[in-house]
């Protein structure tokens, strides 16, 4: 029981690492908490069992993007940074989690919540990993989207170079 | 609506809010986007993981590749307009403005 009140803590925290990202800080300070969100994301889903789903996460997703976009951050150098001590972010803050409130409160959502933690185990006569097998049905039987996938990963480094190029051959850039 | 639905359902609400309202950068903006898709993954992770079904794990997977092609777009259309317009607020973005 230990465990699944754990869980509801990591769900917490994600909440929280949304919010510092919704209340538009500083970009600089927003990459923190989409890390924070990212970081709980990947303990929620171990905790849940599917290793692999959160190691992909892990990977691909904070290793590869936000990577990509914390060197993007400086583009958006600003002489004074509002962190979460700034009035104005914390305004926002507030606001959006009161807005959540009544939005719960409204859907009916306050009768009905239970915990809702529900684990994987091995199914069937092989004993796989749940997440294991299922994205293994990826290379066989999803091989069609599979080449879709990668056909429009290979489309957008075309369309990056299209859209950064400049010098009177760009689409965007004036100069 | 269990605990857990309710905190991937919330995250996904705060950070579509976080992308309507008002704000300075550009870059702002694609951080929610990208915790929009942060709270999708999750809730698509959940899912097979609740009803014991294999094959829909593929499904995050397949919505993380789309969601990369998808940022990468955004920081590219970021850095175009940072280097014509010298920077990236979004009060610079008033083309269309009368």
């Amino acid at each position: 029981m230990v465990m699944t009140y754990f869980v509801f803590f990591l769900g917490v925290c994600f909440v929280f690492g949304a919010l510092a990202v919704a209340s538009n800080p500083s970009p600089y300070y927003g990459v923190v908490g989409l890390v924070l969100g990212s970081v709980v994301g990947c303990g929620w889903l171990m905790s849940l069992g599917v290793s692999f789903i959160s190691l992909v996460l892990f990977m691909v997703y904070l290793g590869g993007m936000l990577v990509v976009f914390v060197y993007s951050v400086a583009l958006a150098a600003d002489p004074f940074p509002e962190a979460w001590g700034n009035w104005r972010v914390v305004g926002c803050g507030v606001g959006l989690i009161l807005l959540l409130f009544v939005g719960v409160v409204i859907g009916g959502g306050v009768g009905c919540l239970s915990l809702g933690v529900g684990t994987v185990d091995s199914g069937g006569v092989v004993s796989v990993r749940l997440d294991f097998s299922g994205v293994s049905m990826f290379y066989f039987y999803g091989v069609g989207m599979f080449f879709v996938a990668g056909w429009g990963l290979l489309l957008t480094l075309f369309v990056v170079l299209e859209l950064v190029r400049g010098l009177s051959r760009g689409a965007i850039r004036a100069v | 609506m269990s605990l857990m639905c309710l905190s991937y359902c919330s995250a996904f609400t705060l950070s579509s809010l976080g992308l309507t309202l008002h704000r300075t950068h550009l870059i702002s903006a694609l951080l929610c986007l990208e915790s929009m898709m942060l709270s999708m993954y999750i809730a698509l992770s959940v899912l097979p993981t609740e009803n014991q079904a294999a094959s829909l794990t593929l499904t995050p997977i397949l919505m993380l590749t789309f969601s990369a092609c998808e940022a990468g777009t955004g920081l590219a259309m970021l850095v175009a307009s940072t280097r014509t317009h010298g920077s990236d607020h979004l009060h610079n973005l008033n083309l269309l403005q009368c």
